[in-house]
């Protein structure tokens, strides 16, 4: 059997290493998946293939990871999504470390298909898209050269670059032809990197805003450090973390497992008013990315109006009604992948005439508790107050009890009937639900009225504007406070309030957004009128600033940035143009040039002296000139180049081995008879002219 | 004078092509003592159908060199020693009266014959020169509206001295671009003219030159050099030298259409020699200095063998800087 080409080993391995890294982008592997496999791609591609020997071994240890999955699966720990994504890249692995024959060729590259579709399960987002087109391009280039390969006789070299070159052609052109298609419909292509609902949430789950606060169930909330929420603010603050809650809803009945509200939607507006305005409103321009994937506006703490929205749908941007739902909550009525609305806040400092504006109701419930309390909660509540009653003030005593005796945790306890006691009396760990939960009840069995806000804590300050990401989801306490309204108490410890990402990912991912950003905005969201606006901006005079008075003459001509964007365009046009006829004269790759090359190589190895642009032609003659015991070697061999490259008599099969086998031993025989002779007899050197 | 047996055969191979150019060459190689390189470039020359410009000193052995090329092919042969006062008349023949018949006869001149030595011919005004531009462009002479055709094969070995001599006219552009090859001889190595000297003393070379071949046999050498196969590759290689002389900033003009030809054909009949039927790169570049060092047209004000020698190191650096097909 012949060797197999190294390239195309190494393009089926590239394929299955973008294949899995299009499950890997989604965050969702195990961390053990990602280093087997990596592992075994780093392997592969050094050419080890480990497991060559051991396939029947290996297919065990696949089977005993099958089952290990298995049990994983049918424990609730794992999603069955993420368990098929990880035995595909186990069967991968295995896969590119055995021997690369027809089957596991086939084999690697079906695995690849799969992981490609685990992939779109899983994530979805650009990342994925690129490593789509990284295994598509990989994947087509190692299945050719396998075709083109498998055609080749024994003992033909198989033609690379003659396949390579059209192919690799083709393809460029492929997915070119897909960008350009993709630019010039964005709104066609919307739907691809809009919005994805959030993978079938199993046990694991990625911090974001949800629509229920509910405690309970099992595993790990992942950080997840995707943009939800852009906001530029007016008047602008200018701090780099900006430490803010934003708040999405609050909910005040709580049913020992699962928060709700009593009042339903209530009116639909263009704009709807949820605090009397004071006249040091906070504004804030918001845009809702489709990582966030909720139709609840979101504001700083604490809005006075909301509105003006414009929902950017994958057939246009129009205008969403806002509807007031209960617990304060805002939605769109439209539902759409992103959205942009204005927002007017108080100041944090503010005081709300709230109260006298709630509903009877409304007020009976922020005592209102769960009918099978754990009586536990009161004592412990009571102990911790000893007697405090102003409700402010008690509930920071309460706050900074459980921030100091409680762990903050990303690991859920498992199921439970009261998750609420196994927080506060069992695990004493949580997250800011289980904190925030715990102060609302304990303040509530002492007579404060509280609720339960969720949104987002934090803020970071990008170009201007401060952004929010997904693992910034957060939950905490309003309390009662008669004469001031609703104050935020947060029982979470504040070095957990918002998102905690390594800083490397993090700024891995900022750059990340950087990128995704521009592309969404030059190139998804880039419509025909933006297009229009660049061309008229290019091409207008500059407008004359309003104070600046009327030049006697205004020039008819085009201004210099017309000019300019005119050179560079000309410019760019040559030097494509250059390059594509540099491309298209290259003289066509044939077979006695390609056993030149090989020839060249040999003699090269042998160091055989040469001058600087000697052809084999002229380097045969003069060694024949010479008297060189080489020239006997060469005489028919450069005959036979000759006559199969200009003299259209092409070479037998085999016969270019043959000639160079005949080469390499007058090489041999001739290092030999160098290494026999002493050393100041050498042989002719070259001049480097 | 006899004529040689026939080595090429009725379907000329390779191998038979070279024999005969061989045989040729050790003929020429009596004559021209110590000259193996420049007499091969003679026989390439001839085989491929071109005339021959000899350019040297006197007396370094143009003369004899051609009359032995006359002799070695057993070609009629002409001699024209061109001078100042020569008249086109003089080489192309004229229109005779004969009195009893009262009719004008043509008679022809020194230029009807199949090997014309036209010695020293840049000593002979432009008016003379140019006559023989058109029996080496088209193998005929027109004179007074009738056209006479030229014997065939038709070779005009030219001679001349280095243009800096006194009374000398340079040959105009279209002149030299009609001869395909352009030889300077040069004095024979020291040991070469020792030996010489000891030998022959004052006696002439040419007794000792057989004929080897026929004007007819050359007629189908030259038709079988003709179909020497040039490669797209090979032709790609000549038209990108032929640019690169146009293109070059010390040239005032570079190789012209016929220049091209002009190699090509030179080629093929050098391929001849390692007895193949097609054009390599190399075969290109052996011919590429005789045959175009004299149809570039240098920028500098230099002139005689200095602008030779220039123009041949031209030449040679563009065929080192375009590279080769492989």
């Amino acid at each position: 059997m012949r060797h197999p080409l190294r390239l195309r080993l190494l393009l089926r391995d590239l394929a299955a290493g973008s294949a899995f890294g299009a499950m890997a982008v989604s965050g969702q592997l195990p961390l053990w998946a990602l280093g087997v496999f990596f592992t075994a791609l780093v392997l592969a591609l050094f050419n080890v293939r480990l497991v060559a020997r051991h396939s029947r071994l290996s297919a065990l240890g696949l089977l005993v990871a099958a089952v290990l999955l298995g049990l994983q699966l049918t424990s609730g720990a794992m999603n069955a999504v993420v368990a098929a994504c990880s035995f595909a890249g186990l069967i991968a692995a295995q896969r590119m470390l055995s021997t690369p024959d027809a089957a596991a060729e086939g084999q690697t590259h079906l695995t690849g298909l799969l992981m490609v579709a685990g992939g779109a399960a899983l994530s979805g987002d650009m990342t994925y898209a690129l490593c789509l087109i990284a295994f598509g391009v990989l994947a087509s280039l190692a299945l050719a050269l396998g075709v083109v390969e498998a055609a080749v006789p024994d003992g033909e070299p198989v033609p690379v670059r003659a396949v390579m070159r059209p192919l690799s052609a083709g393809l460029a052109f492929a997915v070119t032809g897909a960008v350009a298609f993709f630019v010039l419909f964005p709104r066609l292509n919307w739907a691809m990197v809009g919005p994805r609902s959030a993978p079938g949430l199993g046990a694991v789950s990625s911090a974001g805003y949800s629509n229920t606060v509910r405690l309970g169930g099992a595993g790990t909330i992942k950080g997840n450090p995707r943009v939800v929420l852009r906001a530029l603010l007016t008047p602008d603050p200018g701090t780099d973390a900006l430490d803010a809650y934003w708040v999405g809803r609050t909910y005040d009945t709580f049913d020992g497992l699962e928060w709700s509200n009593v009042v339903g939607a209530q009116q639909t507006e263009r704009q709807i008013t949820l605090r009397p305005a004071s006249d040091t409103l906070l504004h804030q321009r918001i845009e809702l990315l489709p990582a966030y994937g909720a139709r609840t506006l979101i504001a700083l703490e604490t809005p006075s109006r909301l509105g003006n929205a414009m929902a950017h749908t994958p057939t246009g941007t129009r205008t969403s009604p806002v509807q007031l739902q209960g617990g304060g909550e805002v939605r769109f009525t439209v539902t759409a992948p992103s959205y942009t609305y204005e927002a007017y806040s108080l100041p944090p400092d503010a005081r709300a005439g709230l109260s006298s504006a709630l509903l009877e109701a409304e007020k009976d419930q922020l005592l209102a508790l769960p009918t099978r309390l754990d009586p536990r909660l009161a004592q412990l509540a009571a102990r911790v107050l000893q007697g405090e009653k102003e409700p402010l003030a008690a509930a920071r005593r309460l706050a900074s009890f459980l921030q100091r005796d409680y762990a903050y945790t990303l690991d859920q306890e498992g199921t439970s009937a009261d998750p609420l006691s196994d927080f506060l009396f069992v695990r004493k760990a949580g997250h800011c639900e289980h904190f925030a939960t715990a102060l609302t009840l304990m303040l509530r069995t002492q007579g404060i009225g509280a609720r339960l806000a969720t949104g987002f804590f934090g803020g970071t300050r990008v170009d201007g504007g401060y952004l929010v990401r997904a693992g910034d989801a957060h939950a905490w306490t309003h309390v009662l406070v008669p004469g001031r309204g609703f104050v935020t108490v947060d029982a979470t410890p504040p070095s957990h309030r918002s998102s905690q990402g390594p800083v490397l990912l993090e700024k891995l991912l900022a750059i990340y957004e950087a990128v995704e950003a521009r592309w969404r905005n030059s190139v998804v969201d880039y419509s025909f009128r933006d297009q229009f606006e660049l061309a008229s901006a290019l091409v207008r005079p500059p407008r004359p600033p309003p104070g600046a008075r009327e030049s006697a003459a205004p020039s008819r001509l085009p201004p210099p940035r017309a000019w300019a964007t005119a050179a560079v365009i000309a410019f760019l046009v040559w030097r494509v143009g250059r390059l594509a006829s540099r491309w298209t004269g290259r003289a066509p790759v044939l077979e006695a040039t390609r056993f030149l090359d090989r020839v060249d190589a040999a003699l090269q190895k042998a160091h055989v002296p040469r001058f600087e642009h000697e052809t084999l032609e002229d380097l045969t003659t003069r060694l024949a000139r010479e008297g060189h015991p080489l020239a006997l070697a060469l005489t028919p061999l450069t005959r036979r180049y000759l006559e199969a490259r200009f003299g259209g008599r092409a070479l037998r099969e085999g016969e270019a081995e043959h000639l160079l086998a005949t080469l390499r031993r007058a090489l041999d025989a001739e290092a030999e008879r160098r290494a026999a002779k002493p050393a100041s007899q050498t042989s002719p050197t070259a001049r480097a002219s | 004078m006899t004529q040689p047996a026939r080595v090429l055969g009725p379907v000329p191979s390779p191998a038979s092509a070279r024999a005969v150019m061989e045989r040729l060459a050790a003929q020429l190689g009596r004559a021209v003592q110590g000259k193996p390189e420049e007499v091969r470039r003679v026989v390439t020359c001839v085989v491929a159908g071109g005339h021959l410009l000899l350019e040297d000193m006197p007396g370094v052995g143009k003369t004899t060199l051609a009359e032995a090329l006359a002799r070695a092919c057993a070609l009629s042969f002409s001699r024209i020693q061109f001078t100042a006062d020569l008249l086109p008349a003089d080489i192309l023949g004229a229109q005779v009266f004969h009195a009893q018949t009262a009719t004008f006869s043509f008679r022809p001149g020194p230029l009807f014959r199949q090997l014309v030595l036209a010695d020293e011919l840049n000593r002979a005004p432009p008016r003379t020169q140019s006559a023989l531009l058109e029996g080496m462009a088209q193998g005929q002479v027109s004179l007074d509206g009738q056209t006479h055709a030229l014997p065939s094969p038709f070779t005009v070995v030219a001679t001349q001295n280095p243009v800096d001599f006194s009374g000398t006219y340079p040959l105009p552009d279209s002149q030299l671009d009609r001869f395909l090859v352009r030889l300077s001889l040069g004095h024979p190595a020291p040991d070469v003219e020792a030996h010489l000297l000891t030998t022959r003393g004052a006696a002439s070379p040419l007794p000792s030159v057989e004929a080897v071949t026929g004007p007819e046999e050359l007629a189908s050498l030259r038709e079988f050099a003709q179909d020497v196969r040039l490669d797209a590759a090979v032709a790609d290689y000549v038209v990108r030298l032929a640019r690169a002389t146009r293109e070059h900033g010390d040239l005032e003009r570079g190789a012209s259409t016929r220049a091209v030809l002009a190699l090509g054909s030179a080629a093929r009949a050098q391929a001849l020699w390692e007895g193949r039927d097609f054009v390599t790169p190399g075969d290109v570049r052996a011919m590429l200095v005789p045959c175009w060092a004299h149809r570039v047209l240098l920028r500098s004000a230099v002139q005689g063998v200095s602008a030779r020698d220039e123009a041949a190191h031209l030449v040679e650096e563009i065929a080192r800087k375009v590279a080769a097909p492989r």
